[in-house]
């Protein structure tokens, strides 16, 4: 019938390899926001009433990012580390994306070129 | 029957369900990024078209039955002849038209498999041959239960990596979160999702010509996949791809629940983790019904955001009627074409006439690249409403 087991390992691989890269990145944001470069990435196409934003409410949100750096408690030294502890974390999702585009490519690849 | 005819017919046919499958499946990874506004409409179904056309280059790989097991093919079976996957195709493209009028995300996959039952039952009927040609036991363990497993696991994955993305970015003393960030991550998540499906959805279709040129004996058993083959389904599921089934990208973009930034790359990324996870252990789920469940869960994860049961279960009651609805049609075709020569002509004529008629349907109320998540944008222009309410420990906040 169904084979359990194989679905019990799919689960887990799925749940744990998906935590871990969504981790990664949102820790790499939480990083850099206490870093003092809050990212801001306006929509390329302003969608629907909720995440609509005008330039105004643009410049709003970076006018309260540069604020909140300015009063940020930490050191320069502490801010460096959190930015370094940010850039490591994109790198451990950048990792994970390569291995995905590997897990489907990767065998295809050898077969062509060997 | 002229037999080039037939093959000529079926390969046709088959490179146009390849296309309904590219625009069927370009919501699984572009419905989120294109809601959130981290892409474009048109340059996220160009990405994906790219990434389809990519992947089904890379994949070398065609399966060697074209049922998978579902259908007994060959000795104490049924006969797969080039007729009989005629009627399957037809079965498996109406049902894929009907869905994208109505905007339901359903499997092509699971459409084809139900096209072929319901023709070769038809033409196990029609043989007289008393046996049941179809493995009802494979049905279930290849299609019915996976189509149970795969949303309810995409969903809990989805869940909990929202949850976790909101945990770790939430802050409770006012100040930006930076959850805009996740738009970029959005784009990467996405384009996984795109590759994986070329290399999976492109090489059905290859399998379907290549058996059917091997069927009419134009083509040895053992040899390698036609050069042509690969060309012209590569770019059938990349044109169908960049086409855009807006309809059910706004469905899945918008109608289950509003997708933010960080929920879209949340829900993509256990898109993108189930889809590989199961094709590498070899327990297929459908890319469609995964992306569904994801988006579904990262819903339930994010505090405060609806999920609309009501088009979940629309999107549901579709699942279920793919089988013996495609199953239907392809019967139905099955027995026209049981007339000989004239029948397959009918059959042709018909099935052009219901794919012209839900396109002139279609129309009556478009939804393109302009329109398909922007109609709300207007009214919410036009609305205050208080943006990022202060988050409360224990609260529920938007």
């Amino acid at each position: 019938m169904i084979d359990w087991l194989s679905f019990l390992l799919v689960l887990v691989a799925a749940l744990v390899s998906a935590c871990v890269v969504v981790s990664a990145y949102a820790l790499g944001i939480r990083l850099l926001t206490v870093s003092g470069r809050t990212p801001i990435v306006t929509p390329a196409e302003f969608t629907d009433a909720i995440t609509i934003v005008s330039p105004a409410e643009i410049r709003q949100a970076e006018k309260r990012a540069a604020k909140a750096a300015r009063k940020s408690p930490l050191s320069e030294g502490q801010k460096r580390a959190a930015l370094v502890g940010a850039w490591a974390c994109f790198a451990v999702s950048a990792l994970a994306v390569l291995v995905g585009v590997y897990l489907i490519i990767g065998e295809h690849l050898f077969k062509i070129f060997s | 029957m002229d037999l080039t005819l037939i093959v000529v017919l079926v390969i046709a046919l088959a490179l146009f369900f390849d296309f309904t499958n590219g625009f069927h499946d370009t919501a699984n990874a572009m419905a989120t990024p294109i809601a959130t506004g981290a892409l474009r409409p048109k340059v996220a179904v160009a990405l994906a078209a790219v990434l389809n056309l990519v992947g089904a280059f890379l994949s070398t790989e065609v399966a060697k039955t074209i049922s998978g097991g579902i259908i007994k093919e060959g000795d104490g079976g049924v006969l797969i002849t080039p007729e009989l996957i005629f009627a399957g195709l037809i079965g498996a493209i109406v049902w894929n038209m009907v869905t994208w009028l109505l905007g339901l995300p359903s499997s092509s996959s699971h459409a084809l498999f139900g096209g072929l039952i319901g023709a070769a039952l038809m033409g196990a009927l029609l043989s007289g041959a008393g046996e049941n040609p179809v493995d009802f036991a494979v049905v279930v363990s290849k299609v019915v239960l996976p189509a149970i497993l795969a949303p309810l696991t995409a969903g809990l994955v989805a869940y909990l990596a929202t949850k976790l993305a909101y945990a770790i970015t939430r802050r409770y003393d006012g100040k930006p979160d930076g959850r805009d960030g996740f738009r970029h991550a959005q784009i990467f998540s996405s384009s996984l999702v795109a590759l994986a499906h070329g290399t999976n959805d492109a090489q059905k279709t290859m399998g379907v010509i290549t058996l059917t040129l091997v069927a009419a004996g134009l083509q040895s058993s053992s040899s390698d996949v036609q050069w042509w083959v690969i060309v012209t389904c590569a770019v059938a599921i990349a044109l169908g791809t960049y086409m855009g089934g807006w309809r059910i990208i706004r469905t899945l973009g918008t109608g289950l629940t509003d997708v933010k930034p960080a929920q879209g790359f949340a829900a993509e990324t256990a898109t993108a983790a189930t889809i590989l996870a199961s094709s590498h252990v070899g327990f297929a789920l459908s890319t469609t019904q995964v992306a569904s469940g994801s988006v579904i869960g990262s819903g339930l994860g994010r505090r405060g955001s609806k999920v609309r049961w009501r088009t979940a279960g629309r999107i549901g009651v579709g699942w279920l009627l793919t089988l013996p609805a495609a199953g239907a049609v392809g019967a139905l075709a099955a027995l026209i074409a049981g007339l000989g020569p004239i029948g397959v002509i009918i059959d042709a004529i018909l099935g052009a006439g219901v794919i012209i008629t839900i396109f002139l349907l279609s129309q009556r109320n478009e939804v393109s690249a302009s329109n398909v998540v922007s109609e709300v944008a207007d009214s919410g222009r036009a609305v205050k409403i208080k943006r990022n309410p202060k988050p409360k420990k224990g609260k529920v906040s938007k």
